[in-house]
C-alpha cells in the first residue's frame, strides 16, 4: 500500500520554527512505523534525525507523537493506525534538538530528583535481604518502565508547567517507596510533596494511555499521594 | 491538539468550567457590593440585568458549575478509593447520566424565567 508519511521537521541551523515535510512510500502494513522512518532515511533523504535503538520495545529510545498520541514508533504497526496518512512529531513539553529528537535531560533531570535506586542503611545480611512474593508484587507496575517519556510528554501539566516532574518520576518514585527493603522515603518526601510533585498531577489519564508498557500510570501516581497523605511517609 | 480521551477532556472541562466558576463569582461580588453606594444604584443595576442576555449567561454559569460539581465528586472517588481511577471513564459517563438527569429540567426552567418572565 501507499502511504504518506509527514514528519515535523526542524533543523536548528537552518529552521526559525519546525514545519511540515510529506513523504509517499511503499509500506506492508504489518510495517512499523520506525521502518517508515528508516526507508525515509535511507532512501529519500538522508538528514532526517531520531532516535533508535533496539528497535523491540524495551530500549525506549523512539517514543514519538504519532497519529496525535504517543507511542513508540518500534511497537507501532502501520496496520494498528487505520490510515494511510500517518503524521509524525516529536514528543512534546522537551526541547527539540533536531527533527525527531529531543533534548531529554529535563526528563532525566526529574527522574534523578526523586532518587530511583534502593535506600537502606541497615548492613546488608548474608545472603539477600528477603521479600515474600506479595511484597515483590506491591510494586511489580513500575519495575516495567523502560524511561521513554511517552507519558511524561503526554501530560497537559507537564507541558506547560514547567516544574511538575512529570508521570514517569513518580512512577520511579513508587516502584522503591512500596518496595519492602526500601528506607528512603523520607529522602524523596522533599521533591514528590514540593510545588512541582505529585500534586500538580490532575488526573487526565493522558499518560496512562500512552504508556506503551501498560503500567497504570494515574494508579500509581494516586497511590504515592494516598501514602503521602495518609501519613505513610 | 493531542489526541487525548474521556480523562483529558474530563481535565480540561473541569479547569475551564472552573475558572469560568471564579470569574462569575468575582462579577457577582462586584454586583452585589454596588449596594454601597445606596439603593438607586443597585436597583438600576439589577434592572439593567433584566437583559436576557444575562439570564443567558446565567444559565451558562449554572451548566459550568453543575459540570464542575459532579467531576469534582468523580475527582474525590478517584482521590480517596482504591477502584476510583480504574473506573474513571466509566464514572465520566455516569457525570453526563447525572448531568442530564438533574441540568436538563434545571436549565429548562431556568430558560422559562429568561424568556417567560417567570411564573
Amino acid at each position: 500500500m501507499q502511504v504518506t508519511l509527514k514528519i515535523l521537521r526542524y533543523n536548528p541551523e537552518k529552521d526559525l520554527r519546525p514545519h511540515w515535510e510529506s513523504y509517499k512510500l511503499e509500506a506492508e502494513p504489518m510495517d512499523r512505523v520506525l521502518d517508515l522512518l528508516h526507508k525515509v532515511k535511507w532512501e529519500q533523504d538522508g538528514t532526517l534525525a531520531f532516535r533508535k535503538s533496539c528497535g523491540h520495545g524495551i530500549c525506549g529510545s523512539d517514543a514519538m507523537l504519532i497519529n496525535g498520541r504517543n507511542r513508540l514508533a518500534c511497537k507501532t504497526l502501520v496496520r494498528d493506525l487505520g490510515t494511510d496518512v500517518i503524521e509524525v512529531e516529536p514528543i512534546r513539553g522537551l526541547p527539540v534538538e533536531k527533527d525527531l529528537v529531543v533534548d531529554m535531560e529535563p526528563f532525566f533531570k526529574a527522574y534523578r530528583a526523586v532518587k530511583p535506586w534502593l535506600i537502606n542503611d541497615d548492613p546488608p545480611p548474608q545472603r539477600e535481604r528477603l521479600q515474600s512474593p506479595e511484597e515483590r508484587a506491591r510494586f511489580d507496575e513500575g519495575t516495567k518502565c523502560i524511561l521513554c517519556a511517552a507519558c511524561t510528554t503526554s501530560c497537559p501539566v507537564f507541558w506547560v508547567n514547567g516544574t511538575y516532574i512529570g508521570p514517569a518520576a513518580v512512577v520511579q518514585a513508587h516502584r522503591f517507596i512500596f518496595d519492602s527493603r526500601d528506607q528512603g522515603a523520607h529522602e524523596r518526601f522533599p521533591v514528590l510533596g514540593s510545588t512541582g510533585g505529585v500534586w500538580r498531577c490532575r488526573t487526565a489519564y493522558n499518560c496512562t494511555e500512552a504508556c506503551p508498557r501498560e503500567i497504570p500510570v494515574t494508579q500509581l501516581i494516586q497511590e504515592v499521594k494516598r501514602a503521602i497523605m495518609f501519613g505513610e511517609f | 491538539m493531542y489526541r487525548g480521551r474521556e480523562g483529558q477532556w474530563a481535565f480540561y472541562l473541569h479547569r475551564i468550567s472552573g475558572v469560568a466558576v471564579l470569574l462569575f463569582l468575582m462579577l457577582h461580588v462586584l454586583e452585589m457590593s454596588s449596594s454601597m453606594f445606596g439603593p438607586e444604584w443597585f436597583n438600576a443595576l439589577l434592572a439593567f440585568e433584566r437583559n436576557p442576555v444575562f439570564g443567558l449567561g446565567l444559565v451558562l454559569v449554572a451548566a459550568l458549575v453543575l459540570y464542575h460539581a459532579l467531576n469534582g465528586l468523580r475527582i474525590i472517588l478517584m482521590d480517596f478509593t482504591s477502584w476510583g481511577v480504574r473506573y474513571q471513564r466509566q464514572l465520566w459517563y455516569g457525570v453526563w447520566v447525572l448531568y442530564v438527569l438533574i441540568g436538563f429540567p434545571m436549565f429548562f426552567t431556568m430558560l422559562g424565567y429568561v424568556f417567560g418572565g417567570g411564573e
